[in-house]
């Protein structure tokens, strides 16, 4: 008996097509749905983090010894930091030291300048996520 | 009306762009009401960091070495000291953890401090980001 169904439901090939059809659009649909899903869960995240980042400046002096302007940063905001670029009178300047905060670590960032005395400079650091921390040091 | 209600049923076309906009606007409220609520968050954290004030009374120097600083906190919510600088020549950052509430005024002192004689600088550092300076000549 089950046998005979089984062979009937085989050999007939009517309403094959819609099967296939709905079976497809629902496959189609479903990924449709998971990748706005994700699209969306993206650009939350990004925008959280952009929302999130702050940054201060502890503290800067300007090293005689090492010819180095020294920044001491602070991340107190709720995403990671990346610094990108260190502007000094808005010209781009090489760095080295701490490049990546975590959220409440702090780090020392050495910009290699040639400074004067008793000369103003406005120093400017970029993150990757476009976040300016900007300010006027004087040098001593 | 019970026409209109069974013309309705009847009707099949335009089910899945209803559909459609119904998840897109599922989606756009999730991330219009993800951003607003981080904006909140985030505004709440400015907020209470403009509210944050302190200042240093005064600093001494302690015998053999040193350093004892009065801080008060002059601001309307508690907050916490988490770095003193001492600037001269040199800029050394020292751990702190110092909890303050509204009001409040405490002497931190530390012994770990040692500071040369002349002009020096000290700047303490809120978790929040903050800071407050005394110059000592």
């Amino acid at each position: 008996m089950k046998k005979k169904i089984f062979k009937r439901f085989l050999q007939d090939k009517r309403a094959i097509t819609p099967v296939l059809s709905h079976l497809l659009l629902t496959v189609v649909a479903v990924a449709i749905m998971s990748l706005a899903t994700s699209a969306t869960f993206m650009i939350t995240t990004n925008l959280r983090q952009t929302i999130g980042e702050r940054l201060v400046v502890e503290d800067v002096w300007f090293n005689s010894a090492t010819g180095t302007v020294n920044v001491y940063l602070r991340n107190v905001g709720k995403a990671d930091i990346q610094v990108s670029g260190v502007y000094i009178n808005h010209a781009g300047q090489s760095y080295n030291g701490v490049s990546s905060l975590q959220v409440n670590k702090q780090g020392l960032l050495r910009i290699a300048f040639s400074w004067d005395s008793e000369v103003a400079y406005y120093i400017d650091i970029v993150t990757t996520r476009g976040t300016h921390i900007a300010d006027y040091y004087k040098a001593p | 009306m019970r026409t209109i209600t069974r013309l309705l049923k009847r009707e099949k076309r335009g089910i899945s762009t209803v559909i459609v906009v119904m998840l897109s606007l599922v989606l756009v409220v999730i991330i219009v009401g993800n951003v607003v609520l981080w904006s909140y968050q985030m505004n709440q954290v400015d907020l209470e960091r403009t509210q944050e004030t302190l200042t240093i009374a005064n600093v001494t120097r302690l015998e053999p070495a040193g350093l004892s600083i009065d801080v008060k906190n002059t601001g309307a919510i508690s907050l916490h000291i988490v770095a003193v600088w001492i600037d001269l020549t040199e800029h050394h950052r020292y751990e702190a953890n110092v909890f303050l509430n509204a009001g409040e005024s405490a002497t931190y002192n530390r012994t770990d401090i040692v500071v040369p004689p002349g002009v020096f600088l000290v700047k303490v550092v809120t978790e929040r980001g903050n800071t407050a300076v005394f110059s000592e000549d």
